[in-house]
This record gives structure tokens, sequence and C-alpha cells, in this order.
């Protein structure tokens, strides 16, 4: 097992070398920082004043090395467009994101899993067809559209929820959480449920058509003919059995609406991470949008290596091979 | 009978927050199209940065020219200026205001807090002297005649001299150190933590998200503070914006779209403002090079140094129908490189034509009847509607016969291909917050490093009448003088049209309608410009 987590480290430390590669050339050559940042009175000298401050003056690679080694002593930079290191303000914003994406995770798999399961077995009733139909909808409508229907309805013509914001929040541990207040709650409703709509729907397809495969194998035809109970079929047989794409697939998605809520954030102004990176690399904020995305990729590798865990847990059979 | 008083108290304790809540009419909630990135006043003047600051500071003078800390300045000769400042103000934490903060202002402006410069330092090298003359009066010194300087101060926010630490009179130097020991670090300055002005807002919350909470001053030298309270939050979408003022949760947004305003204008509990702002949207044309990038001609030449050309151009374009049909009104058809309305400028200046036939004839009098082609450059995400309006002008040349492509392109990337001088014809804005002739001072004039002069020529344009009264101007200290000296640049770049001006961009404001909005020109949103009817 050490062994295997070594490896595993050492991968997702070459992965994130490309990926800051990759990035920082990526960002070279899409805007100039010194032109975004500089006054239209601004005079040559003046220009060339803050490309030295903000290292800009020296050649390419230079700049990635300097870069690089910071990285290295855990010094991601400072953002060009707030003057504060950019570690910092990932970590400000970290919360709000996490608390969506995971109560939205959280709707996805408690409303998605049971719809699935119930529609995996009983496959003809007219329920199952609705909830086919309903996920087919949801699957096909753009996530920002969903959004704007949302604030439509229950913002403009009902008046029951805010449209954007975070509202009041109540620390914990020394973070600030919308999940602790009432006006909190209230704010983070429509992120939530326009996150968690596209969820739903994927983890009901997962549950049925795990489930219409599980139901027809042996065990479960001697699991009945021994006698016990449906409840107990589905929790202990079934359940299980359709665990393991569907822990894949939660994990890739956790991963996914942590680091990519970027329309959810700007839509409903969620002072999230997302909105972060989108703003950032509107205004050419380099190192906010390299620092982001190696700590996302980071952050991708470490998901896999926990759902790989999971697996050995859900599965004896992998937990035993050598 | 047994009273409950634990019930009673909780009642009463319900009331009084429903009460409490209710009160939330002096609370005004504005949404800003862009979030400010810091609460430092010194850190950036780009325009939401700078409304919010302006909530907390005050400048010597307002960009109106309306008298705010110094009640009048005059030249005393032609390097030094001199304010009066307002006796009786004090800032939020009660210090006095005196001559000796503006000093120390400016040590702070010219001060590379944590190494690094502050943005509105820019052009103020002629700055030799910042002097206390007596308590209400202050000295600035320059090397040479420097003009704009009063316009300059209008973005110097003054600062309280009580936040750091000096043991002598402060005596003003240009690295800003100026015997001060210790000035505040520039997290406290960036996370609002030291926001200590005389403005009408106390600041009470600021975070990196750029939502702001103000409360009103009540020690403010005038009897201003229209609100209680301000919350200034950001929403860059502008349907998720709209949708805020829908939903209740804004009572006023900036920069709504057209379609979103036609749609306001059957419901009564909206309504819009439009005030003209300081901005013109013009396109830049490379005149002088041999060859501009993305523009050809069938013989080879630069058919944009030919001035039948520029007027054909010029002539192609209906102005009127660009603010009508594609801004809704909201635009003011453009006679000059400034608005007409700008202080300084010419409110005279006739028209510019609409004629594509005698565009035409001028095109086939130069030999371009034919064989134009030219790529025309624009950001997408900058001015209002401005992806379309660049659509329509292109139609509007094809119809002289010129083939035009066009390339829309986000800010950022925009602005690099500008500064690498890619574009031989571009779209752009200048919002003249420094006067009427900041534009073309800057863009059309010959690079001139003594006067500050020609610094964004991209037209790559030199005319010796221009640059002569160019050069007049930026050591003139009389405002009627220097007014002379800029109406005379200005005929000769409407004449010569180094560039085609288009129109006047107005500033929106959408908001609930029992709100008066009394806007702003130089497209800065400010709680008290709006007042309950």
């Amino acid at each position: 097992m050490l062994i295997y987590i070594a490896k595993r480290m050492w991968q997702s430390l070459i992965l994130a070398f490309i990926m800051s590669l990759i990035v920082f050339m990526g960002m070279f050559v899409v805007g100039d920082p010194v032109e975004m940042l500089a006054d239209e009175d601004f005079t040559e000298q003046d220009k060339i004043d803050l490309a030295i401050e903000l290292g800009l003056d020296k050649p390419l690679y230079e700049q990635y090395f300097t870069f690089a080694g910071n990285i290295l002593q855990g010094d991601f930079g400072v953002s060009y467009v707030h003057n504060r290191p950019v570690l910092e303000l990932i970590i400000e914003r970290l919360p709000a994101t996490l608390e969506i994406a995971l109560l939205a995770m959280f709707i996805g798999l408690s409303i998605g899993i049971p719809m699935g399961i119930y529609s995996g077995i009983k496959s003809s009733s007219k329920p199952s067809r609705l909830i086919s139909f309903l996920t087919t909808v949801g699957y096909s409508i753009p996530n920002f559209w969903q959004a704007l229907l949302l604030i439509l309805v229950f913002a403009v013509f009902l008046k029951w929820l805010p449209a954007s914001g975070r509202g009041d929040t109540n620390p914990l541990f020394g973070i600030e959480w919308s999940l602790l207040s009432i006006d909190g709650l209230r704010h983070m409703a429509l992120p939530a449920i326009n996150l968690a709509i596209y969820k739903i729907c994927m983890q009901t397809r997962l549950a049925k058509s795990g489930t219409q495969e599980v139901l027809y194998q042996e065990y479960m035809t001697f699991a009945r003919a021994k006698g016990i109970s449906k409840q107990r079929i589905i929790r202990r047989h079934l359940l299980r059995n359709i665990l393991i794409p569907i822990v894949t697939i939660t994990g890739l998605e956790v991963g996914g609406l942590i680091a990519f809520s970027t329309v959810t954030e700007t839509v409903f102004a969620w002072p999230g991470i997302g909105k972060l990176l989108l703003d950032s690399i509107h205004m050419v904020d380099r190192p906010v949008v390299v620092a982001y995305l190696i700590l996302i990729t980071l952050m991708f590798v470490f998901i896999n290596f926990v759902v790989d865990v999971l697996y050995a847990i859900l599965d004896p059979r992998i937990r035993y091979q050598k | 009978m047994q009273i409950n008083y634990f019930k009673l108290a909780t009642a009463v304790g319900v009331c009084s927050a429903l009460l409490a809540s209710s009160a939330g009419a002096d609370t005004l909630r504005m949404a800003y199209s862009a979030a400010p990135s810091t609460a430092d006043p010194f850190k950036s003047s780009a325009s939401p940065t700078a409304s919010l600051n302006e909530h907390i500071y005050e400048a010597l003078v307002s960009r109106t020219d309306q008298p705010l800390l110094a009640t009048s300045y005059e030249w005393k000769d032609n390097t030094t200026l001199l304010f009066h400042l307002r006796e009786g103000v004090t800032f939020h934490n009660g210090a006095a205001f005196t001559a000796q903060d503006v000093v120390y202002s400016a040590c702070r402006m010219m001060y590379r807090v944590d190494g690094k410069k502050n943005m509105l330092t820019s052009a103020m090298s002629p700055l030799t002297d910042v002097k206390v003359i007596d308590d209400h009066t202050v000295a600035f010194t320059t090397l040479k005649a420097y003009p704009v300087l009063p316009e300059k101060l209008k973005s110097l926010s003054i600062l309280s001299a009580s936040q750091a630490d000096f043991t002598a009179p402060l005596q003003y130097d240009n690295t800003g150190d100026c015997g001060i020991t210790r000035y505040p670090t520039r997290a406290q300055f960036e996370s609002g933590e030291m926001a200590n002005g005389t403005g009408k807002y106390t600041l009470e919350s600021f975070a990196n998200t750029g939502d702001a909470d103000l409360v009103r001053n009540p020690n403010h030298w005038s009897d201003g503070g229209n609100w209680d309270r301000v919350e200034i939050r950001s929403v860059k979408n502008s349907g998720a914006r709209m949708a805020g003022l829908l939903a209740g949760d804004f009572n006023l947004v900036e920069n709504p779209t057209m379609e979103d305003l036609e749609s306001l204008k059957d419901n009564d509990a909206y309504s819009s403002t439009s005030t003209p702002s300081w901005r013109t949207i013009f396109l830049i044309l490379d005149v002088g090079s041999e060859q501009a990038p993305g523009v050809t001609a069938a013989d080879g030449s630069n058919p944009l140094a030919d001035l039948r050309v520029r007027k054909a151009l010029s002539l192609a374009v209906n102005r009127e129908a660009i603010v009508e049909r594609l801004m809704g009104g909201m635009a003011t058809v453009a006679s000059q490189f400034s608005p007409s309305y700008r202080e300084g400028a010419d409110p005279t200046m006739p028209d510019l034509t609409y004629d594509p036939e005698q565009a035409k004839a001028l095109l086939a009098e130069a030999g371009y009847a034919t064989g134009i082609k030219m790529e025309l450059n624009v950001p997408n995400d900058r001015y209002i509607n401005g992806t379309r309006v660049a659509q329509a002008i292109a139609q509007y040349f094809t119809r002289v016969g010129i083939e035009v492509s066009l390339k829309a392109e986000p800010w950022s990337v925009f602005k690099k291909g500008r500064k690498n001088r890619d574009f031989g014809v571009f779209m752009y804005g200048w919002g003249h917050p420094q006067g009427a002739a900041q534009m073309i001072s800057y863009a059309f004039a010959s690079r001139n490093k003594d006067l500050n002069l020609g610094v964004s020529n991209y037209s790559n344009y030199h005319n010796t009448d221009f640059d002569a009264a160019m050069e007049k101007w930026a050591v003139e200290t009389d405002k009627q003088a220097s007014h002379g000296y800029l109406q005379a640049a200005m005929q000769v770049a409407v004449d010569e049209l180094p560039g085609i001006p288009l129109y006047y961009q107005h500033s929106i404001w959408a908001h609930d309608s029992n709100l008066t909005v009394v806007g702003r020109p130089d497209e800065r949103t400010f709680a008290d410009m709006v007042s309950p009817k």
C-alpha cells in the first residue's frame, strides 16, 4: 500500500509540473497584465516600472523558474489585482464553493440514488417513465439557462428567494459558513439547486442502469429464493453492487463542482473560487489563474486516490488482489 | 392570571426586530457591474474601486470641479498651486483635518508601500514640493509649468496623518519618505482596516470579493449622506444583475442592457436614468505608417494616409441611426473627440455629416473606389453595445465599397494587440476625467516626453499645427487661454481625422421608481447621487 501511495504521489507531482508549464505558457499568450493594470495616462516609463515590479521584464523561462521555485517553497505568488498572496485569496473563497458543492452533491445523491433504484426495479411503471423524461430534460437544458429560469421563477416572480450574493454567515472553526444561518441558507438555495439538478439526473441514470444490470444476476435470484426480505436485498445486495460506478463518478463530480462551478457562481454572484478564477482570467491576473489550476490538478489527483481506496472498501475482490 | 414573561419578551423582541428590518427604507443597496478590487484609495483608478473609495475619502476638489476639502485654489505663479482648505472638518476617527494631512497624503501617494508603486502616481514627476503654509493653506510646487496638476490632484484622496508615525513636521520628497518612520502596511490599506477618510460614509466591512458595507458619517461637514446605510455588491452578469433588481435584492443596478430597459418600460415599479458621460467612442486609424496593419489597397499603399479616404470613412457612418436604433437614444452623436459638453471643448462644433454618395465620390477621386480591405478591431466586453456598433460600422463601410472584416476580442486580448500595434483600425473609448484635451493630447500629439504628450499615438499622426497648439496648451495655466489652444488643436484633429469620432456614451442605471437618481458624467456610481423621492 505504501509503495502504491508513493507511486501515486510521484505521478501527481509530474502531473502538477506539466500542468504548471501548460498554464503558465497559456497565460503568457493571452494578455498583457501591464496593459490591464495601467491607466490610460501611463507613460512608457510608468509601464516599464510596473513590468519590473511584477517581474515581467525578464525572459519567459526565467519568469517560470522564479515562479516554480517559489511554489516549491510554498509561495504561490501575489495577485496583481488584489495585491495579496494568492493562496490566501483562494483559501478565503474556498468555503463558499465547498458548501454549495457539497450541498449540491448531497441533494444529488439523496434524491438521485433512490429515484434511480426505484425506476430500475419498476422500469415500466408510469412514475418511472416520468422520471426518465425529467432526467432527459434536466440533462439537456444548459446550466446557465437553468440558473436564469430559477432566478426568474423563485426570485423575480415569486420573490421567495434572493437572486444573488451569499447572505449572512456564521463562524465555525474560524471559517464563515452560509450553511449556519437562515439568511445564508436562503441565499444558498438557488445556486445549490442549480448545481444539483444535473447531479440528480446523472445519479438517477447511473443508479437505474446499475440496478437493471444487478437485478438479474444469479445472486439476486438466489437471495430471493432464500427468502430474504425485499428491504434487505435492496440494501445489502443491490445497493452495494451498484455503488462502484456511482462512487467513481461522484468523486470526479465533486472535484468538478469545486473547481468549475464558474457559471453558477457568476450568475448568482456567489463569491466562491469559480468566480475568482473567471474574474482573474478577465483581468489577466496570472498568478491567481496559474496557482488555481495547479491546486485543482492536485485536488483531482487526491480525489482519484480517495476513490481508489473506497473501491477497496466496497469491493473485497479489489481489496484482496495482489 | 399568569403572564408568561418569557413569551412576552420574545414577542416584543421579534416585533422590534421586524420594525428594525422595515427601517431598511434608509438602506441603499447597489449592484456594481464590476467588483472593487481594494479599499486602498491609491491603488487603482478603475471605476468600481474609485467609486467605492469616494464614499469613504474626499479629494480637495471633486471631479466635477466642486469644492470638497479645499474651498478654492489658485495658481500663485506658473509652478505654484495654492489650495485654501476647509475648516472644521474631521476624519472618521475624530482627528481634525489640516494642511499636514494633505502633505501626508501626497507622501503616501508617492511612497512605494512594500516596494510597489501606486497606480495614481503616473505623470506626477513634475511635483517637487508640497508645503504647509498655515493650518489651512497648502502649496504644491512643480519643476516646470504643469497645468493639469489640479486635474491630477482630483484623484488624491486625503488620508489622515494620524495613521503614521513621524516626529518632525512632514517634509515632502518624491520618494514619499518624508521623515515618516512607519506607514500602515499595504494589507491594512487593502483590507480597509485603515479606511479613515473625511467622506460621507464610513466603511463598516470590505471583503476581497468587493462587497462593501458603509454607514452614514454623522459628522460630515455638509449635511450630506442621503442614506443611513449603503451596501455595495457586484454582479458581473447583466441578466443576473437585472434579476437582482427585480427580485428586490438591489435598489439600483449599473449598466442594464438595452433589451432589459425595453422590458422595464412597462413596469411601474422600476425606472431608469441615463446621463451623458465624458466617454467618447471613436475609431483610431493608422494614418502615418507605410502599411497600416490589417488594411490593404490594390496598389499596395496605405489608403488611410489619404485625407480623402478618412473623410469618406467619416461620411459613410450614420451616427444618428447608431444612436437612435442601436443605443435606444441613450448616447449622443459626436462632433469631436471629447464630448462637446466637457469643460474646455467648443460646444458649437458642427455635427459630422452622413453622406454615403459623397463618400463614394471621395474614394473614387482618391483612386480607391474598390480594393480597400480593412480589419476592424473592437473589444467585445468593454463598451455598451460595442460589438453591435462595430457591426453597424462595418456595414456602413461595406456600402461605400470597402471590404471590412470585423474582429471582436475580449478586452484583455484586445489591449495586448493594441499595445503591439497590430491594429490599423480599432474602436476605442476615452473617459476624459482630466478635461477635454486629455484624449487628443495622448492620442494625436507627436511624442514629447518633456510635456507628456503623445503617449498613446497609435494613429502615428504628426501635424505641426496640431503639435504647436498642444505644446502651448501643455504649459498654459490660464484656463481661458488653455481652452483656446485645445480648441485650435481639436479643430485640426476634426479636419484631418486621424480617427473617426462616433458618439458620447451615456451612463445608465436601472432602479426602483421611488428613487431619484442624478447621474454623474464620470461613470462612477455614488450613493448620494441617489435619493428617496
